[in-house]
């Protein structure tokens, strides 16, 4: 028996005004993994993200949530972290946490999200305010207010230090073993082969590696994926302007 | 069910755009400070210096002043021109007119002035000379009881094409706009809280202004407040949704501070808010009935100075309500996330 994938690309493009962002992509999603989208900058991770989330149309090619056209429900169902998001000012990650849960119709306790998060210590304080990690922290945790069961995080270890990106790769593994399916992007080759299954690495909209991080080193024949990838584009992944 | 969901999900946006507003001290503060800064100003410079419990003005030679001027808590201004004595008399910027020729006494007072009542009858117990009396009917319309409704309608006009407009920009802007789209919130859902929001803000606001300016400067206000209210509510309800559907689609601030600047300038100048345009050109009082600002001061003023009743100004609110249908269409037509 061949599993149904809970989400599939079938040649799905991108167009803007004067740049095709994705060009005809094909891949596959199988439910509880955690799936990669690498890329320099530009290579259209985000286009590409955005378009499975339902958040900007393909331009043509089509996309399926288990084997059929996306439900009407969809977005109760995904969770997304955007690259970059702002939040009202003046408002605390109380009242955002408040906010979001009011939305969804069997939102997670508050309590569940505090501390799932730990947000306890920064809980009523303008988000204005927060730290890059506190603020990331947040962010994960309004993305999970409805309990979703596909998880969308564009960049979510960018800028942060060390620590902070362990414990975001914290959340990612208990998300996981949850049972969530996750989608992810990253410039960090070390963040994608401890956390991803299957990946794709991208370039101007197209991909140019797919496969497990074990897999796309034992066909290159090399120690990492940074290696992999400097061999691929010329380009470092974790280059300096990659930083939010 | 579905209609319970959208009630909650508008209720939470509600909320969190009034505690967004009021814990913004400083916009806050001033959108109540500003009109009745404005309002106090105005009143200094039209009440003059501070004045006793009756104003006589006086036209006649010095020594032949009546004792009535030298009474604690009269005070005299001096006058040489009956006439314009007279046309204060009729605005109620001063409660009696004398003027003494050859022995006679000559003095005016306004029929709907308590105080011209009062001081008669002080003349009258205080005179030996005979006595000739005068009347006008002025029912004393100051310029200040003519200006507040537009200084309040001026007020509640930044507030409710700023407060929704500039602020739906700035969510825009900064991506709020986009975070909110990955929700289950609907597009119509966002608007109507944010409308609801700003309504409630803008309203109380004006009441407060209102109040506490009428304590201070006690202005005319004669006809029905429920009319007033709604005037009020349904003029703030067709500024707010133009500034929604100026912000419909508009991606920078800086735009959408231009088109809201465009948009008010006219008003401003236009809408008779500082003065009326009685005797302008035509084609000036045809612009000018095609702001809706136009419309809710002509029936704040009808109700507030001349008691007008509902029948008389229901033609202004159908054009507010007019541009509450058109600027609530447009804004969820066009509106984009
Ligand atoms: N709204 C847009 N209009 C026009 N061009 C766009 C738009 N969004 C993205 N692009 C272009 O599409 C290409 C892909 O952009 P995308 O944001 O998907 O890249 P990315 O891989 O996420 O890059 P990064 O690592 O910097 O986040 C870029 O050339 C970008 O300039
Ligand atoms: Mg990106």
């Amino acid at each position: 028996m061949v599993e149904i994938p809970i989400l599939a690309l079938n040649s799905v493009s991108k167009q803007y005004d004067d740049v095709l962002a994705v060009n005809a992509l094909s891949f596959q999603i199988l439910e509880g993994q955690c799936f990669g989208l690498l890329g320099p900058n530009g290579a259209g991770k985000t286009t590409t993200l955005e378009m499975i989330e339902g958040m900007t149309p393909p331009s043509s090619g089509a996309i399926h949530y288990r084997g059929g056209p996306v439900p009407s429900d969809y977005q109760d169902r995904i969770g997304i972290q955007f690259q970059a998001t702002a939040l009202q000012d003046f408002l605390t990650p109380f009242d955002n946490l408040k906010l979001f849960s009011a939305f969804y119709d069997h939102p997670l306790p508050m309590q569940t999200l505090v501390d799932a998060f730990q947000l306890k210590d920064f809980l009523h304080r303008d988000t204005r305010r927060l730290s890059g990690g506190q603020r990331q922290r947040l962010l994960l945790a309004l993305a999970l207010v409805h309990d979703p069961e596909i998880v969308f995080l564009d960049e979510p270890t960018t800028g942060l230090d060390p620590r902070s990106r362990r414990d975001v790769w914290d959340v990612v593994q208990r998300l996981k073993a949850e049972g969530r399916t996750l989608v992810l992007t990253t410039h960090y080759m070390e963040e994608a082969e401890v956390l991803c299954d299957d990946l794709i690495i991208l370039s101007h909209g197209a991909i140019l590696r797919h496969g497990s991080p074990t897999a796309l080193l034992a066909e290159a024949g090399v120690e990492t994926l940074d290696a992999l990838f400097l061999s691929l584009t010329g380009e470092r992944l974790d280059a300096p302007e990659a930083a939010v | 069910m579905t209609i319970r969901r959208s009630v909650t999900r508008v209720w939470a946006v509600f909320k969190a755009r009034n505690l967004e507003y009021l814990r913004d001290r400083a916009s806050f503060g001033w959108n109540l400070v500003f009109p009745i800064l404005i309002v106090l100003a105005l009143a200094v410079v039209f009440s003059g210096p501070p004045t006793g419990i009756f104003s006589i003005t006086y036209l006649g030679a010095h020594d032949a002043r009546p004792a009535l001027l030298d009474f604690p808590g009269v005070d005299t201004v001096d006058a040489t021109e009956t006439t314009r004595a007279l046309d204060r008399l009729a605005r109620q910027q001063t409660d009696m007119v004398i003027a003494v020729a050859e022995g006679e006494v000559r003095y005016w007072i306004n029929g709907y002035s308590a105080a011209g009542a009062l001081t008669e009858q002080l003349l009258k117990f205080s005179e030996s000379r005979p006595l000739i009396s005068g009347r006008t009917e002025g029912d004393g319309i100051r310029y200040i009881d003519w200006v507040i409704p537009g200084i309040l309608g001026m007020n509640m006009m930044y507030s409710a094409l700023w407060g929704v407009g500039y602020v739906v920009v700035r969510y825009r802007q900064a991506g709020y706009l986009k975070r909110l789209k990955a929700t289950p919130l609907t597009k119509f859902e966002f608007l109507s809280a944010q409308v609801m929001s700003r309504l409630m803000v803008t309203l109380s606001a004006s009441t407060i202004v209102f109040v506490g300016t009428n304590v201070v400067l006690d202005y005319k206000m004669v006809g029905s407040i429920w009319l007033l209210v709604l005037i009020a509510l349904i003029g703030a309800l067709s500024m707010i949704t133009m500034g929604l559907a100026i912000a419909s689609r508009t991606e920078s601030k800086e735009f959408a501070d231009g088109l809201l600047n465009a948009l008010t300038f006219p008003m401003l100048l236009l809408s008779e808010v500082w003065f009326s345009l009685e005797g302008s050109p035509d084609w000036v009082q045809w612009i000018a009935a095609t702001l809706p600002l136009t419309h809710m001061l002509d029936a704040a003023r009808a109700v507030m100075l001349d008691d007008a009743g509902l029948l008389e100004i229901a033609p202004n609110l159908a054009v507010l309500l007019g541009f509450c249908v058109v600027g609530m269409g447009l804004s969820t037509r066009l509106f984009k996330w």
